[in-house]
């Protein structure tokens, strides 16, 4: 039984009707929210430009003999296999746009409930909190699926046309499988460690400041300590890498340092796993003030 | 400072955001003794209360203070004490630093800072809470911090948005017994409110806002007997309110009579309240009808208003 | 005794600034240095003195960090926040009317964002110093650069917040504009070839450090440079002072004149 403080809505004595999915109306609001953003579409949309990109590579794959001209030496950069989703899905582009997305629809999720105060009112309705931290997570979960899962099936599928056949398929069976199993991952790692950081206070502003922080400093670290040892190991402090790491893992591509691919998964699990922690210790329904 | 130090005025005063109107055309005199700035939520009370403290600059016309023009002119803070409607705190500070770190804005010395804080702290009652965190008060603490922080340099000129906003009914009833002891000497009070009965308790001076615009300002019997085009509602208690009604139904300034049987009161609509109250005198004194009773249900602010907006 | 109002604002917010929760979580920020330092000067200690020099890394990868991602972050939010939190927390009312004029109020609070950042990012440094040097104090050369680096840093952190002050004067969306500003022109600018790169605040600063012309590095001091100094075209270092006091002063005096005539209005 959960204490009496995290209970919530417990003097209604009535049955509540079946399939109630509470999560869903958070979510559906935080995605409203963002959306209305003055930058936020726009930086949406910037952010789809690689997976048009790369859509744009698959066709001109198959017709290679046509861009012959334009592509000189360039056609090996176009064979598609996992080591070409890689390059999308581990490419540093794709991780800031995500980043960004992150930052303008998300710093504030619960910064600003936090803020206003509005924890009581969520709790005050029959809500638990794994529906509230879930509603806020599918709403980041939603927009980086369709920058991860949405581009996937889209090259699948565009390969499977132009191509004309199931090769690719018949060729890497676990593709679609990875495609999916990668975009929930790398949607869950983003989704907590906003949220994560969004709690840490009441200002959005420095939820913003400190997502980009944590981000580009332990990459900055990375850097000074591959610079001066060399040792490839440094790329597990960095979350740009782990990420890399990871989905090269997922895609069964060959991982850009020479560090095995499960060590980052189980590092972001890991970041994972102390966001969901500190999120069930500050999402409260009642303030204890010291 | 000189009666002319305590006068806020706006001549046409008016503020927009960008299409929207918030202000219209406001030409006021606000002088000594306390006054009742009245509108609905989105009337422009706020705004107005925003133009006269410095915080907006006017789309056109004056504000001033003690005759020097408001907008960015900190000097006149002296003399002037403002309680916001927000419930907005530094929430890592307790109420004494707060307090104490505003005063000291206002340019006292340290020594005199700590008395006027003790005593504004004293005034709200909030002694006991003064060394802890803002962020832990209830809200009634907050508001009375608020309105403390205006008082504790003693202001000429008090301004006051919404100051009994979440205070319970004992609160509420000091605050306005303090509101009414800070008038004396002299001293220019503007309260803002949407709560009607609050004004009432406070004052019988009152500014109507609506939409934007002033449509009434002075006393509240004097605008009450201003708008001719409302006849006045007279309740009478007595045992023979049939035969009482009978007696009146022909005067030609009494436009209807109802009962209310419930009540036991005839209800009297008249156009010329003072000639209505003049025969019923002379009926209860020369004819003995015995008047248990006699009230004015529309001589009130909630009616002037009511009338005045159209309802 | 009176304060004067620029006194008064500077020491309410300074209170302010040690007090909230976010200074500090910011303050562990500006601890990365030193951490940064012990772990390399053990990596050090356990490659048995071989390996870079400790004033190596502490001029190209310390140094660095903290000039070119710490002062940076740390100015950004202490800048934006003079006016921005008084108008999300929609406490300006407060000092807004009080007799304290919108100079010193933008000032005072300026100040006491700066004093809290100069000995955050100054002690770090030294700290971080003081680790990697341990065995090489009386190097004196590397005290005249630690004099230098922190001269650079200082600057850094006077510059940096008088220009995110002025921007978060009168820009809602201060932090993106000023992320946009700090890693993009001022990260990519810098490296431009001849007069371009002294259109960014980094040059300057930079040109504090000791350095040979053509950024190929230097062994003044002690160490190279060649990391931090890497495509770095120098302005005399006398030149570059009179152009960051000069840059500080103009955006706090942008910053009074935009906050002395801009409306603020609170989200209701």
């Amino acid at each position: 039984m959960e204490p009496i403080a995290e209970r919530g809505y417990t003097h209604w004595e009535g049955t509540l009707g079946t399939g109630r999915r509470p999560w869903r109306v958070i979510a559906g609001q935080a995605v409203r929210l963002a959306w209305k953003r003055r930058f936020f579409k726009p930086l949406f949309f910037f952010s789809l430009l690689p997976a048009v990109v790369f859509s744009g590579g698959i066709y001109i794959s198959e017709r290679l003999g046509d861009f012959q001209e334009m592509l000189k030496g360039a056609d090996k950069f176009l064979t598609i296999n996992p080591d070409y989703f890689q390059a999308y899905y581990g490419s540093s582009f794709l991780f800031f746009m995500m980043l960004m997305i992150m930052v303008g629809g998300g710093a504030g999720l619960i910064a600003d409930d936090l803020r206003h105060n509005a924890l009581p009112l969520y709790f005050s309705r029959p809500l638990r909190q794994r529906d509230y931290i879930g509603g806020k997570g599918a709403a980041l979960a939603f927009f980086l699926l369709l920058l991860t899962l949405a581009p996937g099936i889209v090259f699948l599928l565009l390969k499977l046309i132009f191509s004309g056949s199931a090769k690719i398929l018949s060729d890497f069976p676990w593709l679609p499988f990875s495609f999916l199993a990668w975009s929930v991952f790398v949607s869950a790692f983003f989704s907590l460690f906003t949220l994560l950081l969004s709690s840490l206070g009441r200002n959005r502003r420095f939820a913003s400041i400190l997502i980009l922080a944590a981000y580009f400093l332990s990459d900055v670290f990375f850097g000074i300590f591959y610079a001066i040892f060399r040792e490839p190991a440094f790329c597990l402090v960095s979350l740009q890498r782990n990420l890399r790491q990871a989905s090269a893992s997922f895609l069964g591509a060959k991982p850009p340092m020479e560090v095995p691919g499960i060590y980052s998964i189980l590092i972001l699990a890991a970041i994972m796993a102390a966001a969901v922690l500190v999120l069930r210790r500050k999402i409260r329904g009642t303030e204890v003030i010291r | 400072m000189t009666a002319g130090g305590r006068i806020l005025r706006a001549d046409k005063l008016g503020k927009w955001y960008g299409n929207v109107l918030g202000l219209s055309d406001v030409s006021i005199e606000i002088g000594p003794g306390i006054t009742g700035l009245l509108g609905p939520n989105g009337a422009g009370k706020s705004t107005f209360m925003k133009l006269i403290t410095g915080q907006l600059r006017p789309s056109i016309g004056t504000v001033t203070i003690a005759g020097q023009p408001v907008w960015n002119n900190p000097g006149i803070f002296k003399n002037v004490g403002f309680c916001p409607e927000q419930d907005a705190f530094y929430e890592d500070t307790t109420g004494r630093e707060f307090l104490s770190g505003l005063l000291a804005l206002g340019g006292f010395p340290a020594a005199e800072i700590r008395e006027r804080t003790a005593r504004a702290l004293a005034f709200v009652e909030l002694q006991a809470d003064a060394d802890r965190l803002i962020r832990g008060y209830s809200r009634g603490m907050r508001q009375r911090l608020k309105i403390s922080q205006a008082l504790a340099h003693e202001p000429e000129i008090l301004i006051l948005d919404e100051p009994l906003n979440g205070l319970d009914p004992l609160s509420k009833r000091k605050v306005i017994r303090l509101i009414k002891e800070y008038r004396t000497e002299g001293r220019t009070v503007l309260v803002s409110s949407h709560v009607l009965p609050e004004i009432e308790a406070l004052t019988r001076s009152i500014i109507l806002i609506h939409q934007g615009k002033i449509l009434a300002q002075g006393d509240i019997h004097f605008i009450r007997d201003l708008i001719d085009a409302h006849p006045h509602i007279v309740a009478v208690r007595t045992g023979r309110g049939r035969a009482l009604a009978a007696k009146f139904v022909e005067e030609d300034d009494v436009r209807s009579v109802r009962f209310d049987e419930a009540q036991g009161t005839v209800l009297f609509e008249t156009r010329n309240r003072d000639r209505f109250f003049e025969r019923l005198t002379r009926l209860a004194a020369e004819e003995g009808w015995e008047i248990e009773e006699i009230t004015s249900p529309d001589d009130n602010l909630q009616s002037v208003f009511d009338y005045l907006v159209g309802k | 005794m009176r304060n004067a109002p620029f006194v008064s604002v500077y020491k309410f917010s300074a209170r302010l600034v040690r007090r909230s929760r976010r200074s500090r979580l910011l303050g562990a920020l500006g601890l990365l240095p030193v951490i940064l330092a012990v772990i390399l000067q053990i990596t050090r200690a356990a490659a048995a003195g071989g390996g870079l020099d400790g004033l190596e890394v502490f001029s190209n990868f310390v140094m660095g960090f903290s000039l070119q991602f710490l002062v940076l972050l740390l100015s950004l939010f202490f800048g934006t926040a003079i006016t921005a939190d008084e108008v999300d927390n929609k406490t300006l009312t407060y000092p807004a009317t009080r007799p304290v004029s919108k100079a010193a109020f933008i000032l005072g609070k300026y100040a006491s964002s700066v004093s809290f950042l100069l000995v955050l990012v100054l002690t770090s440094t030294v700290v971080s110093f003081l680790i990697l040097m341990i065995d090489r104090l009386s190097y004196g050369t590397a005290w005249t650069f630690l004099g230098r680096s922190l001269a650079a840093l200082g600057f850094g952190t006077i510059c940096y917040t008088a220009l995110f002050t002025f921007v978060g004067t009168f820009l809602r969306k201060s932090v993106l504009i000023g992320l946009v500003f700090c890693f993009g022109w001022e990260n990519i600018v810098q490296y431009f070839p001849g007069m371009t790169q002294k259109f960014t605040i980094m040059h300057w600063l930079k040109s504090l450090l000791p350095g040979l012309g053509g950024g190929m590095g230097s062994t003044e001091g002690g160490g190279l440079t060649a990391f931090l100094l890497f495509r770095h075209e120098p302005s005399p270092a006398g030149t570059a002072v009179a152009v960051l006091l000069l840059l500080t002063a103009v955006f706090l005096a942008l910053a009074v004149a935009v906050f002395s005539r801009k409306e603020y209005l609170f989200d209701e």
